[in-house]
């Protein structure tokens, strides 16, 4: 075996207690530490995940004991494609803003470093526990790094964001510790799997009352309506980095918990009609909002939070080919939406509103930039040939499999909308004239790599789909088989 | 103390901590000042820690430390699970409340109040 | 209009909760009937194989230890989003902003008091396993000696250098025996010490090292917070 689950959460810890010493002798290492961090976990994880491809999943036991007693990882082909997107993505927000960030001085690009590797570690853990306090942990990790990064920023509003991001954020974590109460004090354990086998021991009502409780805690974070006012204020206010952040590594994580919960630990068969419904409610209310927005990353949000419906749904279908939608929107949406926030933030970097309107004429003077923004735009909206395209088209399948003829129109009629305001975006930046004579700020190089190469893979994964499907198609049937998860973990030693 | 007065205790621990998490949220989403927000939100934590710990206890048992004479009889201990859960969550709460705070003195040295109504962007 | 619909929310909320819990009861043990709870694991355990005496220990430090270790970064992150939060630059800091003259009998008394504060704190976290009591809450005795310290002398000071030091270390510390634990037992934290005799200081094998870890971290994080929130200058406006 190459390498252990458990230092995915090990290193970054250990290294976040030694960045503030290493930078005490050498103040550069505080930005490059995390870098070297994400980067060979990345590495790990890569390779961890072809051994799990090949030989079936590694569960982590730790402390010595075993499940249902110890705490324990897993690292399936689901579990672990989410792992090695998010440190992918985790090393291309490091890497943009590793020069964005170097006029700031040394406590602040500490402490922003450290809360960078912490979310994204928070995240990881998420994706990897198989013990729900844990998660719980987890959650609150990612959630108060989370809390600082919004707040980062002294000049803009962002200590309003973060405040009402915090205020929901609490009521999530009580939430969810009453529905950990709820099941503890029913079942006795905490390990999932354990909980899986134990469910239908469970009275109907207890049931109920811990699922809503589950919901409504993860619904906070994943963004799901009418639980998401934190969304828009925090990606606004939020460095542009971390919009990104948010976008492509802690609502995966959220709603790869939620689709945890609803999938193994419970079995209640109206549970996927409910994620329909609030998937359906999500993308409806979070498209037309978005079309009204005045200012861009306030737009990228809610367009961020409608494919979360979107992803939703999928899931809903309760199928193999709707879970393979399903991920496949994610790995699209992680890659576009970075892409749209790496470049937006360019885009209106002169400006303090960040006002769509500020984006006028930009095209002349950043074209490259311009030009990686467009290609996002198009490929989020699903056009043809770009990665966007296949996923959409994968849910349209899906939903045609299980003759859900009305989820086909209404995905049809949203995608509309999509177009109309990210072409609205799209046309200011190539055929309207600037308005001020302000020289825009050039990205820089990191930057501009980082951009490229998210630009390269939504044409890769455009041109040529399979180079990912066949991943995807092993991370879907692994989620579906419940009896193998809960065998997995429950017989490991 | 006989059954029925100890059945009342039922209502009587989970009641007092379901009402103060009552107490705190209602605190938390209606009074508009900052500080009594956060102040609602880590009386919503006292509430659920209680009623977490609660939930570990058996009449008549002893707290999950072995001295010699108890060491032969494990089943007249408290549920330690929740014990140790709670201590958890106390630290995370803790943590919550910190910065909530520090973003309550940022807020207050940026606008210099505390009023809701008076820090525009903080409506939903 | 607004306090109707919170109360109405609320009273479904509570009267929802409320009776979820009555109806799973008080004072008896509530797990449904043929399953094997956790907790009697743990409690034959602990005696058994870790030769501890308290239970809520060695959930805390071993069977759920990696729970502990997520809990000492949520302290760690609270402090760095803190001071983050309420970063000036280095002109921008001023005195601090409690400033209250202490009478005499405080602030002798205070100093009196101090040093048994933090022999206290100690005791309590070194004896974590044996005794009620840990690392967080030996920690916590630790960190109001100096908040009670700094309340009595206004030019009290703790070096932030020194703070963050012993934080980094003791973290590190964790860390490091969870993956000592990893190269020797096959698992992270594993128990690879010999546990001792039951009831003396050294046994335990890896808790008490741990749990001792844990007390500094904890008092260096919350002497930490004490701190930076002293010395916030609150004057409105900038």
């Amino acid at each position: 075996m190459v390498g252990s689950p458990v230092l995915f959460i090990a290193i970054p810890l250990l290294a976040a207690f030694l960045i503030p010493l290493l930078g005490m002798i050498w103040k550069e290492s505080v930005r490059i530490v995390p870098g070297l961090v994400l980067a060979y976990l990345l590495v790990l994880s890569v390779s961890l995940l072809q051994h799990v491809l090949a030989f079936g999943p590694i569960i982590e036991i730790i402390a010595g004991w075993k499940p249902p007693i110890g705490i324990n990882l897993v690292f399936s082909p689901f579990s672990g494609f989410l792992v090695t997107l998010m440190l992918f993505l985790g090393l291309l927000v490091w890497a943009y803003s590793y020069r964005f960030k170097r006029n700031v001085e040394y406590e602040p690009a500490l402490k922003y470093f450290l809360m960078l590797m912490m979310l994204i570690t928070g995240s990881v853990g998420m994706t990897l526990t198989g013990d729900i306090f844990n998660m719980f942990v987890f959650i609150e990790i990612t959630s108060i790094s989370a809390y600082g990064l919004t707040s980062y920023y002294k000049e803009r509003n962002s200590a309003e964001a973060s405040f009402k991001y915090i205020l929901l954020g609490s009521l999530a974590s009580t939430f969810l510790l009453l529905a950990i109460m709820i099941i503890y004090s029913q079942l006795g354990t905490l390990n999932m799997a354990d909980i899986a086998t134990k469910m239908h021991l469970m009275k109907p009502g207890y049931k109920v009352a811990s699922l809503i409780f589950f919901i409504t805690a993860l619904g906070i974070e994943a963004e799901i309506f009418p639980l998401n006012g934190w969304a828009p204020d925090a990606y606004a206010e939020a460095p542009g980095p971390v919009g990104a952040a948010f976008a492509g590594i802690v609502v995966k994580a959220a709603v790869y918990a939620v689709i945890r919960v609803i999938y193994t630990l419970f079995d209640l068969p109206g549970a996927y009609q409910f994620l329909i419904v609030i998937g359906i409610i999500t993308m409806v209310i979070a498209e037309t909002a978005a079309i009204r927005q005045e200012k861009l990353k306030r737009m990228l949000a809610y367009s961020s939070i409608g494919q979360m419906g979107l992803v939703l749904i999928a899931f809903g279908f309760g199928t193999k080919e709707g879970i393979y939608a399903a991920l496949f929107i994610m790995f699209n949406h992680a890659i576009i939406k970075s892409l749209l926030f790496f470049s937006g933030s360019y885009l209106a970097y002169n400006s303090t509103e960040k006002n769509i309107a500020d984006v006028s004429g930009m095209a002349k003077h950043l074209p490259l930039t311009s030009l990686l923004f467009a290609l996002g735009a198009f490929a989020i909206i699903g056009l043809p040939p770009f990665a966007g395209f296949w996923s959409k088209l994968a849910v349209l399948t899906a939903a045609a499999d299980s003759s859900l003829w009305l989820i086909i129109a209404l995905v049809l009629a949203v995608s509309v909308v999509e177009l109309v305001y990210y072409l609205r975006v799209v046309n200011r930046v190539y055929f309207f004239k600037k308005e001020e004579d302000m020289e825009p700020q050039k990205p820089t190089v990191n930057a501009m790599i980082v951009m490229l190469i998210l630009g390269a893979i939504i044409l890769l994964v455009g041109f040529y789909p399979d180079s990912v499907t066949g991943l995807l198609h092993k991370a879907s049937s692994d989620l579906m088989d419940k009896s193998q998860y809960i065998q997995h973990v429950l017989s490991a030693r | 103390m006989n059954e029925s007065l100890f059945s009342l205790l039922n209502y009587g621990v989970y009641g007092t901590a379901v009402i103060l998490m009552l107490i705190g949220l209602y605190g938390a989403l209606i009074k508009k000042s900052l500080l009594k927000i956060v102040i609602g939100l880590s009386v919503v934590d006292s509430g659920l820690n209680l009623l977490i710990v609660a939930l570990g206890y058996y009449k008549g048992g002893t707290a999950p430390i072995f001295s010699p004479a108890y060491l032969a009889h494990p089943q007249l201990m408290v549920d330690p699970v929740p014990q140790a859960l709670v201590l958890t969550a106390i630290v995370i709460g803790f943590g919550v409340t910190a910065v909530a705070l520090a973003l309550v003195i940022r807020l207050y040295r940026h606008h210099g109040t505390l009023n809701i109504d008076q820090i525009k962007n903080l409506k939903w | 209009m607004k306090k109707l619909l919170v109360i109405v929310l609320l009273a479904v909320l509570g009267f929802y909760t409320a009776s979820t819990f009555f109806d799973i009861g008080f004072g008896s043990p509530h797990f449904v009937k043929g399953i094997d709870p956790v907790k009697d694991i743990y409690i034959n355990q602990t005696v058994k194989s870790l030769n501890v005496p308290n239970a809520v220990t060695s959930i805390v430090v071993n069977f759920r230890g990696f729970d502990t270790l997520g809990e000492v970064t949520v302290l760690f992150l609270a402090v760095t989003v803190l001071g983050s939060v309420l970063y000036k630059k280095r002109h921008e800091v001023g005195e601090r902003s409690v400033l209250f003259s202490a009478s005499s009998v405080v602030t002798s008394g205070a100093k009196l008091i101090f040093p048994a504060i933090i022999l206290l704190g100690a005791y309590v976290f070194i004896h974590g396993h044996l005794s009620p009591g840990g690392g967080f809450q030996g920690g916590v005795i630790i960190a109001t000696g100096f908040l009670l310290m700094l309340l009595s002398y206004e030019s009290y000071s703790v070096s932030h250098k020194a703070l963050s030091i012993v934080e980094s270390l003791a973290g590190i510390t964790f860390a490091g025996v969870g993956l000592l634990g990893l190269l020797h037992g096959g698992s992270f934290l594993h128990n690879f010490l010999p546990t001792g005799v039951m009831n003396s200081l050294f046994s335990g094998g890896i808790i008490p090292i741990i749990y001792i870890a844990v007390g500094f971290k904890v008092a260096a994080e919350l002497t930490g917070v004490i701190y930076t929130v002293l010395n916030e200058k609150g004057e409105g406006n900038e």
